[in-house]
């Protein structure tokens, strides 16, 4: 089992896709609450990779040398646009995303980039920042 | 534009004034990946549902509007003007919209319920899936055990490696390997048309 690091700080950009949860149309009807039971499409949720050690696991941010602080369910994070002015208040109600299966991934706007995805959003949120067709965006996230 | 002046002029545009329904073309440029760019700050409760915000699928069209039953049993009444942005597959117009479709909306919630929307998206899919198989224009995927037939469409589909720009060359896919999918759900069944499948490249 990989141990994930006590006390870093979050990082301050991220690649960010979006995933349904909750009731949903289509492929996405089987999706669940996520992995604290009450994720909804519908509301400001985020994944975050490190919110157990089962999740870590499985997400493996470390293996694109990021060390996540551990945020649990409930936590909230300010994540905006990196080329927006738009911030919105998101609330971890999910694992996610695998972070190890897109290392070095970047993604850039107007000069600026973020790389590594080590933060999904509901649609509901993803479309308060882009539009759900860019399918990834480059956002900065703070506590 | 502040949120809420958004919302005044949207429902002045919305509720009859004498002048053109522009909705928000007003606003600035309809691009998706601009359309979003009001200065803002939203904060919610934890698990409050979003108000500027429709999930559901489409069961009747009058006019412009959508009537939309959400996968939670809300019902939604869904205004599309000249202004609206409408995605199916590709950017479109409205008249593409069909009983039936998947939807997420984005707007402008207005004061009688009706949710005035600045961007719909019919049929959206973004999967993490791994290819199982490639046949000529298919992707076989399978998503969380779930098989899924992804249909290449010529002029449309594009794939991005290892997020470099995206190009219409799917040969450096690979069966075994992860993929995300950005696509189009055909309508009660486990087949989509493929807008972008995002990969890692060997």
């Amino acid at each position: 089992m990989a141990s994930p690091p006590a006390e870093v700080m979050a990082p301050a950009t991220s690649e960010a896709s979006w995933f349904c949860c909750g009731p949903a149309f289509g492929p996405c009807s089987s999706a669940g609450g996520g992995a604290c039971g009450t994720c909804k499409s519908a509301s400001l949720h985020c994944a975050w990779p490190n919110t157990s050690d089962a999740c870590y696991d499985i997400t493996r941010p470390d293996k694109c040398g990021d060390d996540l602080l551990r945020r649990t369910c409930g936590h909230q994070f300010f994540v905006k646009h990196l080329c927006g002015t738009t911030e919105i208040a998101v609330t971890v109600r999910d694992c996610g995303p695998q972070t190890d299966l897109w290392c070095g991934e970047k993604r850039c706007c107007s000069g600026k980039c973020a790389t590594n995805r080590l933060i999904d959003f509901t649609p509901a949120a993803f479309t308060r920042l882009g539009s759900l067709s860019a399918g990834i965006i480059p956002v900065t996230i703070r506590s | 534009m502040e949120s809420l002046g958004r919302r005044k002029f949207l429902t002045s545009a919305v509720l009859g004034s004498a002048t053109a329904v522009v909705g928000a073309t007003a606003l600035g440029s309809l691009a998706p990946e601009t359309a979003f760019a009001q200065e803002d700050n939203w904060m919610l409760e934890p698990d409050a549902i979003d108000p500027d915000f429709a999930e559901g699928r489409i069961t009747g069209i009058k006019g412009t509007m959508l009537m939309v039953t959400g996968s939670d049993r809300t019902f939604h009444r869904i205004l599309l003007t000249s202004g609206t942005s409408v995605w199916k597959l590709r950017n479109t117009t409205f008249d593409e919209a069909e009983v039936g479709d998947g939807l997420y909306a984005r707007g402008a919630r207005m004061p009688d319920g009706v949710l005035a929307a600045d961007a719909v998206w019919l049929n959206i899919v973004n999967l993490q899936t791994h290819i199982v198989a490639i046949n000529r224009d298919v992707l076989h995927l399978d998503h969380h055990g779930h098989r899924i037939v992804g249909h290449v469409v010529t002029g449309t589909t594009a794939a991005v490696y290892n997020g470099t720009p995206a190009i219409s060359d799917l040969s450096l896919l690979q069966v075994g390997k992860h993929a995300q999918v950005i696509g189009a759900w055909r309508p009660d069944t486990n087949e989509v048309d493929i807008a972008t499948v995002y990969a890692a490249a060997a």
